[in-house]
This record gives structure tokens, C-alpha cells and sequence, in this order.
């Protein structure tokens, strides 16, 4: 079945003025599938998961949520998409100002007719999920990075959704915190057959964890495959961003301009 | 000066922009206020009392303290000229009107927007950097009605309910005053103020109050609601709105002003 898509990208592109940050990606992310999707700081991974998720709007291309081009829907269109989808901020964007609690009950309040005691069993269930259930009348100033990012996935799950993105779920987190996010995003997929797509610059984590790893280099696709696909490639490009190595063809300097150059405009 | 008057042309395409977003923003702010009121579980959770209380109760003892000094300083003013002619019997009626119709909502509609419409733009402002926004957006949760709808109803009841409580307390002030150090008969400064204000003072005071409250709100939000960047943006996000919101309260005062006696 060709029809096996959660979530497709097809030919995506974003321009931020004159700059191409974005230019034509395409993927596919399968349901019930781990897909993470590889780039550098900067390369735009944000705004490719803003315009999965309907926040932004491409200059170009579709996204397709199913078969439906959410690109095509605008202010409460969304909404129906909206309650299928969770997602991880990078900073976790919790509500500073509500406690744990409040912040995992708030999409739940909102979209269902639940009355309160039902919605604090659900609360706790989430909570439990993400292994934090004792901390639900704490602010999320009074946490750690790593809880507050298991608290923010655990808001992401409330409605319990078929998909879920995560924005660096585990950059500036220490190597524990980082593994316990990890097998959490690993969990959700095998237990609750959630299909995860995350996009991060962690290599590692992809390897041990992605069912497709999806690479992205200067606003395009440069590889896609398995893990075991990715560490085969040939292509040195694709050996040196898993390696990590600062020597290879992928230049140090982010400006296509000659260093010279500046320096004689000067 | 080539330079600066395509300074002026794009700083006033801003102006225009930031009028017709505004404008967008208040008809959600209506939308949604209907929705909310009408919808009992939503009410609740907006904490409207909340809102109230955080605005108006404690706004109020600053309110008092500027009205009742104001209310005294108004009527030094006022006796000074008056005692040349020997006219203080015109003290209070000049004073409550004055006080009724322009200082009363004028000066509580400033004291709020840099004391309350500052607040709201900084806390939604760094909502929005943080991208707790965008994270209520994803959830599918209308950030208006959320955010500032609550704001809104609270500041259209607390800043003219603010305003009559300055009101009287700034007439209090010239009522001590005038009674105590310029000998005017308590008995008399009372009647002398009923006989002269009349109910278009009183209500055009409280029109004036509602309109401060929907630009303080609006602006104080709106200044919020488009910040880009980190806290610095934040920072000057803030004292835009209170800056814009002056401003714009003291041209649309003399305009209503006009217009009231017009
Ligand atoms: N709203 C914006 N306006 C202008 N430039 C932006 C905006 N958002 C991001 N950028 C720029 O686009 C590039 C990609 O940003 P981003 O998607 O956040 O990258 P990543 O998440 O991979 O680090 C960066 O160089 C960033 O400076
Ligand atoms: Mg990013």
C-alpha cells in the first residue's frame, strides 16, 4: 500500500527575505514509524517542523496529513489536525504561570466535556507515562530542563494523538536526562503505536532508536534510508555528519562568501 | 532630508498596519468575549475575578492617594485665581467638574496603562518568545480568548469602576481642603457640588473610563501579542505600549472632551 503516510512532504520551501532556508523538501514519515530527521544548528529544522505542524506557512509545497493538505487550511481549519497532533517544543513552552497539573489538563479541559475528576485521573495517567506523577502541583520554574521536557511531552499526549514532533527533545539536557527522553520517544512508538517524527542534530540517538533518518543539508534532502542504510552511504557528506568529523567536504564557514572578499569590502 | 521623510512614509505604513491589526484583534476580542460569556465551563476557567482583582483592587490604593492629592492641589490652584474676585463659592462645582469630566478619568486611565497595560505586555510578550503561544495555537486553543479576553472584560469593568472611586476621592481632597484651610462651610461645599454637576458629567466620565480600557487592553496585548526575539524585544515591546497607549488616550480625551460639550 502506497497509502501507508502519516505525515508526507512534498517539495517545501521557505524563504525568511532573501534567504533560502528551505528549498524543496520532500519525505515521508510512516505510520507508526520513528522518523528523524537530521540537520545542523541553523539549517532550518525548526521551520520545516512549524510548517508540519500548520504554524507556518511554506512558500512552496504541500504537507500531507493523511491525504489532507494542511498547507491549504488557515486559523480554526487547523483545528481538526490540531487535536490528532502532539508536539515537543524545544524550550518545552509550558505555561509558566500553571502548575504541571494545569498545563497537562488545559487541552483536555478545552476539547472534551469531561468534569474535573475524571480529567485528574488523566492527568496522573500522563503523568505517569513520562514517570513524573508526584509533581503535578509544581511550577514548571520549579523544574529541571529534562522534567520540564517530560512534562511538555506529557501535555503533547493528553489527547492521546496519532502523531507526535519534537523539536531537539534532548538538546541541553545532560547525557541521563537525554537517554530517559530517548527511550520515552522509543516507548511511546512500541507501546502506543504513536508515530514520532523528531528532528534534532543528535546522530547518536537516531541511530539507536529511527526506523528512517532523513538528512538535511543546505535546505535539501541529502540522504534518506535506515540507519544501517545511513552509516553505508558512500556519500562523504553523509559519513561526515554522522561522524561528526570538522574536516570534509561540509565547510566550517556558514557564508558562501569568500573570507577574502569581506575582508577587501572592508 | 530625502532620508528623513522615508523615515516618516514607512513609519507612518506602520502605523497604518499596527491600526488595522488592532482592529482584527479587537473584533476576536469581541468574538470571543461572547463566546466565553455564553459558555459556562469557559468562564469559570478565565478566572474573571481573578483579572479584576489584579487589576483594579490593586491599582487602587495608587489611584486614591493621586486622586485625593490631585483633588487638593486642583483646588489650591483654583482658589488662588478666585480669591482676587472673591468668588470662592464657584470652588466646588468648578472643582467637581473638572475633576468629573476630564483630571478623574484622564489621570486613573494613565496610572493603569503604565501600571496594568505595561504588565500585559510583558507577560504575553514573554509568552511569545518562549513560544507558549505558539504551543496553545498547536493545541488548538484560541490564544485570544485565552489570553486576552479575560483582560479585556476585566479592565472594561475595573477601569470605570477605578475611575468614579478616583472621582470622588480627588472631590474628597478639594473638600477637605476647602473646608478646612479657605473656610468654606462643609454644608455649603456640599450643596454648592450637587447643585452644579450634572449627569452628563458623571457619565461622560465613565464613557471616557470604557474607551481608555479597550485601548489600554488592546494596545497592552497587541504589543504583547507581536514580539519577536528574546526579553530585550520584550523590554522595548513594553515601553512601546505604554508610550503608544499615552499617547493615545490623551488624543482620543480631548477629543471625547469636545465632543461631550460639543
Ligand atoms: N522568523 C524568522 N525570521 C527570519 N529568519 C529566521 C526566522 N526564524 C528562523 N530564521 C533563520 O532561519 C534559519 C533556520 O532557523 P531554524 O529553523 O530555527 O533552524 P534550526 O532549528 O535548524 O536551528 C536560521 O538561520 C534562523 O536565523
Ligand atoms: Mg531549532
Amino acid at each position: 500500500m502506497g497509502n501507508s503516510h502519516m505525515i508526507r512532504a512534498n517539495g517545501i520551501k521557505k524563504n525568511y527575505g532573501a534567504r533560502t532556508v528551505l528549498n524543496g523538501i520532500d519525505f515521508i514519515a510512516e505510520q507508526k514509524k520513528i522518523t528523524y530527521i537530521l540537520g545542523s544548528s541553523g539549517g532550518g529544522k525548526s521551520t520545516l517542523l512549524k510548517i508540519l505542524i500548520g504554524a507556518l506557512k511554506p512558500d512552496d509545497g504541500q504537507v500531507l496529513y493523511r491525504d489532507m493538505d494542511i498547507t491549504k487550511l488557515r486559523g480554526t481549519g487547523l483545528d481538526p489536525f490540531r487535536k490528532k497532533i502532539g508536539m515537543l517544543f524545544q524550550q518545552g513552552a509550558l505555561l509558566n504561570s500553571l502548575t504541571v497539573g494545569e498545563n497537562i489538563s488545559l487541552p483536555i479541559r478545552e476539547h472534551t466535556p469531561l468534569d474535573d475528576n475524571i480529567i485528574k485521573i488523566m492527568v496522573k495517567m500522563k503523568l505517569e507515562l513520562v514517570g513524573l506523577r508526584d509533581f503535578e502541583d509544581l511550577y514548571p520554574g520549579q523544574l529541571s530542563g529534562g522534567m520540564q521536557k517530560r512534562v511538555a511531552l506529557a501535555r503533547a499526549l493528553a489527547l492521546d494523538p496519532e502523531v507526535v514532533f519534537f523539536d531537539e527533545p534532548t538538546s541541553g539536557l545532560d547525557p541521563i536526562a537525554s537517554s530517559v527522553i530517548t527511550k520515552l520517544i522509543s516507548d511511546l512508538n512500541r507501546v502506543l503505536g504513536i508515530t514520532c517524527i523528531v528532528v534534532t542534530h543528535a546522530v547518536e540517538e537516531a541511530m539507536k532508536i529511527a526506523n528512517k533518518i532523513v538528512i538535511l543539508y543546505k535546505g535539501a534532502v541529502l540522504a534518506e534510508g535506515t540507519p544501517a542504510e545511513i552509516r553505508g552511504s558512500s556519500d562523504p557528506i553523509v559519513q561526515q555528519f554522522i561522524t561528526g568529523s570538522p574536516d570534509g567536504p561540509i565547510s566550517f564557514h556558514a557564508s558562501s562568501r569568500d573570507f577574502r572578499e569581506d575582508l577587501l569590502v572592508e | 532630508m530625502k532620508n528623513f521623510a522615508g523615515h516618516l512614509g514607512r513609519a507612518f505604513i506602520t502605523f497604518l498596519q499596527d491600526l488595522s491589526s488592532l482592529y482584527y484583534l479587537f473584533r476576536e476580542t469581541v468574538l470571543q468575549s461572547f463566546v466565553l460569556i455564553t459558555d459556562r465551563k469557559k468562564r469559570r476557567q478565565a478566572g474573571l475575578l481573578t483579572q479584576i482583582d489584579e487589576i483594579g483592587t490593586q491599582s487602587l490604593p495608587l489611584v486614591l492617594a493621586v486622586a485625593s492629592l490631585l483633588g487638593v492641589a486642583m483646588t489650591v490652584l483654583i482658589s488662588f485665581q478666585l480669591k482676587e474676585v472673591g468668588g470662592y463659592n464657584y470652588i466646588p462645582g468648578l472643582v467637581a467638574v473638572a475633576i468629573f469630566r476630564e483630571m478623574g478619568p484622564l489621570l486613573t486611565a494613565l496610572i493603569v496603562a503604565g501600571r496594568v497595560g505595561a504588565a500585559f505586555t510583558a507577560r504575553i510578550g514573554t509568552m511569545k518568545v518562549s513560544e507558549e503561544i505558539l504551543a496553545l495555537e498547536t493545541m488548538a486553543i484560541n490564544p485570544v480568548r485565552f489570553l486576552v479576553v479575560q483582560r479585556f472584560l476585566g479592565l472594561l469593568f475595573s477601569l470605570p469602576a477605578l475611575t468614579m472611586l478616583a472621582n470622588f476621592m480627588a472631590v474628597f481632597g478639594g473638600f477637605l481642603f476647602g473646608s478646612t484651610r479657605l473656610g468654606i462651610r462643609p454644608d455649603t461645599y456640599v450643596r454648592e457640588t450637587l447643585d452644579v454637576l450634572t449627569f452628563t458629567d458623571v457619565y461622560s466620565g465613565v464613557v471616557k473610563a470604557g474607551v481608555f480600557a479597550v485601548i489600554i487592553v488592546m494596545v497592552g496585548c497587541y504589543r504583547g501579542l507581536v514580539v519577536e526575539g528574546g526579553a530585550e524585544e520584550v523590554g522595548r515591546a513594553t515601553m512601546l505600549s505604554v508610550v503608544s497607549s499615552t499617547l493615545a488616550i490623551i488624543v482620543l480625551d480631548t477629543f471625547m472632551t469636545g465632543a461631550f460639550y460639543g
